[in-house]
């Protein structure tokens, strides 16, 4: 009942959006089935008549249909871009095959005596086509574009992977961000949509013949007026676009509290973090919701917002070790500590680089940091025992363990061995807990807000501070897990606006304050 | 009215009509009979360009068929199909008006059209105008696809076993209504079947095909007493001797009667001459084995034995090639 009761709160609360969002999907469904009509129907027609033509034509629609729906959308990026133009391409060839092939077999299958009928009064092809082919094909006609249409509602919900609306926001988002009410905000409509339109076809499918003739000249005329309904919401809008995560957008951490605390109005959309780099890149979006330390912040020239009013918590990266091997080996200590200070926001990004987007392998990459600082040591191959370093599966994690490892083989008698990999931040501290791992890299916010989830007042009191937080986590750490906080690593792995070099140099952009003060004078026109 | 001259179609190289030419002169009905595949349909879909023939001439009404575009020249031949080919979205009014419409005749005048067809075919329209072709019975839908044919008053009409879709009761009762309709006085008609009974009933002349080959043109009659070749001997085998009974009438048997064959049993019931040696015997069931006839000149008594006599001797005759009738 409460969960019920929260849904209906977040569907109050959300109710423009969620409004906008259903416009935006109805408007996607129906523009691509509109153009796949258009299409669809003629070619449908020609292969009737060309009979040649029919295998090849329903054979690649065929195949279009069998592509993954997101991958799809993904073949669609380098072509078109994001937005909603990539979307109602992709949406278009899924509806393409059920419409030609449901005109051609339609058509087929009129009694070849009732053509023969048509043909023999005297009626041209045209007329055959008109009078005959199409009204007598129409039922399934219909029954093609009612595949179609449903299709379509369940494809639209990705268009939200890449920026072009629609229910799939808060279905992303909801899942990114665990909100369940939020999934069932999107999912429900999103389902409802399809029963809607599902019904109303059918119903229009089963009309007697006569009265279908006139329900069936108004069908076009309802899907372009449902077509336009993809243009309400982004007739108003600013100048510059944001692209936003699924999960950054319902975060208090994260585009809530871009609105609250710098009261920034930027016209949003939701984007997959896949391909949130390359679209700023392509200047298909000006802002985005990126992660400070991405190798793809240096390979698409991005440069960081400064955030001056801190609501970002700050991540900032630290071993986090088990006591008790700590109080077992001390000499593993100032090995871990090694690292200590020597990597900042830049060279992480630099690090990571090399890995993401150069595909370098981790371990080389560890080691020529370390080399390059004079810290590499060759492996004693120690025997006196074996530390299990643990990383979550992000590039961060990969390459501080390689580090580690080397750090611990070089400094120490003990050997150490490296289980990356360990999924999120629950798999990895479970495994610490349970003394599966010895230690792995973790984030001061993580440790803040998923681990310890401290209550809302602790948090503000502390977020501004980064000092203040790794001094809350080290001290709860050590009280309630015995693990122990070594001193950070020196970056800061957090959320950041981040916008094209080139475009925050012209606009004299360089912290989120300023971003808003632009936005606000001269983004409303 | 209808003449093919050297016609010949083949379909992938293989031929399936070969040299067929005819005429069919005004007003009369050509029955073109034979097996599936004897090229009979292929003959008939060839005039109105439903086929084009690979060579040879087609003229309808003095005109070569190619003169004219397709559609106008099947605008002006009535066409019946086998499976009465309705147009099932169309009501029967409506379907009925098809070539009316595509001739464009002002809506007063197609209305008045089709209400009169349909009383003549025995569909009332107050019943039947808004019914759709899947609410009638196999023979009505046989009605209104006729009735189709014939609504803009074509002086030709092509049809392709009319009648071949409906059960044998329904057929004969559809038939006789069929010839007994005014509308298709003074129409040139051609028509394919492959039913031999259907064939003699109303055919003025029958064309016997085969493997694409017309085997012989000619009066029932002519088919029977005097076949053109083996095929058509042997074609009308099974039913040979009903065919004969119901061709030839008693005034043709007339003169080959026996003399004693005269009586003075007179029956109350007197047969006209035009009366078919069939129906003759079928009548003598009913009066123990003697019939009176009239035949203008007298009123003849004979029995079903001098009928049959008579029957003998005019066959005999005919292969002989001197009946006193004229082919």
């Amino acid at each position: 009942m409460e969960a019920q009761q929260s849904l209906f709160d977040f569907i109050q609360q959300q109710s423009g959006k969620l409004l906008e969002q259903t416009l935006q999907h109805i408007g996607l469904t129906f523009i691509s089935l509109l153009i796949a009509v258009l299409i669809g129907v003629p070619l449908g027609i020609l292969i009737t008549r060309k009979k040649v033509l029919a295998g090849p034509i329903l054979g690649l629609a065929g195949i279009l249909q069998t592509i993954p729906s997101i991958a799809l959308l993904g073949f669609m990026i380098p072509l078109l871009g994001i937005g909603a133009q990539p979307a109602i391409v992709a949406l278009f060839l899924y509806a393409l095959l059920p419409i030609i092939r449901n005109t051609y077999t339609g058509i087929k299958e009129v009694d070849p005596t009732v053509t023969d009928a048509a043909i023999g009064m005297g009626m041209s092809r045209r007329q055959l086509l008109y009078k005959i082919q199409l009204p007598l094909a129409m039922p399934v006609m219909l029954a093609g574009i009612r595949t179609a249409t449903v299709i379509n509602v369940g494809v639209a919900t990705l268009a939200a992977y890449i920026a072009a609306g629609g229910l799939g926001e808060f279905i992303f988002g909801g899942i990114a961000l665990n909100n369940t009410n939020m999934i069932l905000a999107g999912a429900i409509p999103a389902a409802l949509l399809a029963i809607l339109f599902d019904g109303l076809l059918s119903l229009l499918q089963r009309m007697q013949l006569r009265k279908a003739r006139k329900a069936v000249y108004a069908l076009p005329v309802a899907i372009i007026l449902l077509s336009s309904f993809y243009l309400l919401p982004s007739a108003y809008g600013t100048k510059l676009v944001a692209g936003f995560t699924p999960e950054f957008m319902g975060r208090k951490d994260g585009n809530l509290g871009l609105k609250k605390v710098y009261g920034l109005n930027i016209r949003t959309v939701v984007i997959s973090d896949m391909i949130m780099y390359k679209a700023a890149y392509e200047k298909k979006l000006d802002v985005i919701s990126g992660s400070s330390t991405d190798g793809r912040v240096k390979a698409f020239d991005l440069v960081v917002l400064a955030d001056d009013k801190h609501i970002f918590p700050p991540y900032y990266a630290a071993p986090i070790v088990r006591n008790a091997t700590l109080e077992k080996y001390p000499e593993l200590t100032p090995a871990l500590n090694k690292l200590s200070g020597t990597i900042n926001d830049s060279i992480m990004t630099e690090l990571n680089y090399r890995v993401d987007y150069l595909k370098q392998d981790p371990a080389r990459v560890a080691k020529d940091f370390l080399v390059a600082k004079k810290l590499w040591l060759p492996a004693r191959n120690g025997t006196k025992g074996t530390i299990r370093i643990g990383s979550k599966i992000f590039g961060d994690g990969y390459i501080l363990a390689n580090m580690y490892k080397m750090l611990i083989d070089g400094y120490t008698d003990l050997q150490a061995v490296t289980k990356t990999g360990l999924g999120g931040t629950k798999i990895c501290f479970d495994a610490l807990l349970n003394n599966q791992i010895d230690m792995y890299p973790e984030y001061s916010g993580t440790g803040l807000l998923v681990i310890l989830a401290a209550g809302q007042q602790t948090v503000d009191s502390l977020i501004a501070d980064r000092q203040k937080v790794y001094d809350y986590v080290s001290n709860a750490f050590m009280q309630r897990y015995q693990v122990r906080w070594l001193p950070p690593i020196g970056f800061n792995n957090t959320y950041a606006l981040m916008m094209r070099r080139q475009q925050a140099a012209a606009l004299h952009i360089k912290s989120i304050s300023e971003l808003k003060e632009y936005l606000t004078v001269k983004g409303k026109e | 009215m209808i003449k093919l001259e050297h016609v010949h179609k083949t379909f992938a190289n293989k031929p399936a009509v070969t040299d067929v030419s005819f005429e069919v002169l005004p007003g009369t009905l050509l029955v073109l009979l034979g097996t599936s595949g004897s090229g009979k349909t292929t003959t008939l879909r060839m005039i109105n360009r439903l086929i084009e023939p690979s060579s040879g001439q087609i003229t309808v009404n003095g005109k070569l068929i190619q003169d004219q575009s397709a559609e106008d020249l099947r605008r002006g031949i009535g066409y019946v199909l086998q499976n009465n080919g309705l147009f099932p979205h169309y009501t029967v009014a409506e379907n009925i008006a098809v070539v009316p419409r595509l001739l464009q005749w002002d809506e007063a005048r197609i209305r008045e059209r089709t209400v009169t067809l349909m009383k003549k075919l025995h569909l009332p329209p107050e019943e039947y105008s808004e019914v759709y072709p899947a609410q009638l019975s196999g023979g009505q839908q046989q009605r209104v696809g006729l009735a189709r044919a014939l609504a803009a008053d074509p002086p030709v009409l092509l049809m392709d076993e009319p009648f071949g879709a409906l059960d044998p009761v329904t057929r004969a009762s559809v038939r006789k209504e069929f010839m007994a309709l005014d509308e298709l006085e003074n129409k040139t008609i051609i028509m394919v079947t492959h039913d031999v009974q259907e064939a003699f009933e109303m055919g003025t002349r029958i064309g016997l095909m085969d493997e694409g080959r017309l085997q012989q043109t000619g009066a029932p009659e002519e088919l029977l007493f005097a076949p053109a070749n083996n095929f058509v001997a042997n074609f009308f085998r099974d039913q040979r001797l009903s065919l004969e009974l119901k061709t030839l009438t008693l005034n043709d048997i007339k003169p080959y009667l026996p003399p004693a064959a005269g009586s003075d049993n007179y029956q109350p019931h007197v047969l006209p001459g035009t009366t078919s040696c069939w129906d003759a015997l079928e009548q003598t069931m009913h009066t123990e084995g003697v019939l009176s006839v009239d035949f203008r000149t007298e009123v003849f008594t004979m029995d079903s034995r001098s009928l049959m006599t008579a029957l003998q001797v005019y066959k005999q005759t005919a292969a002989n090639g001197s009946t006193t009738k004229s082919f």
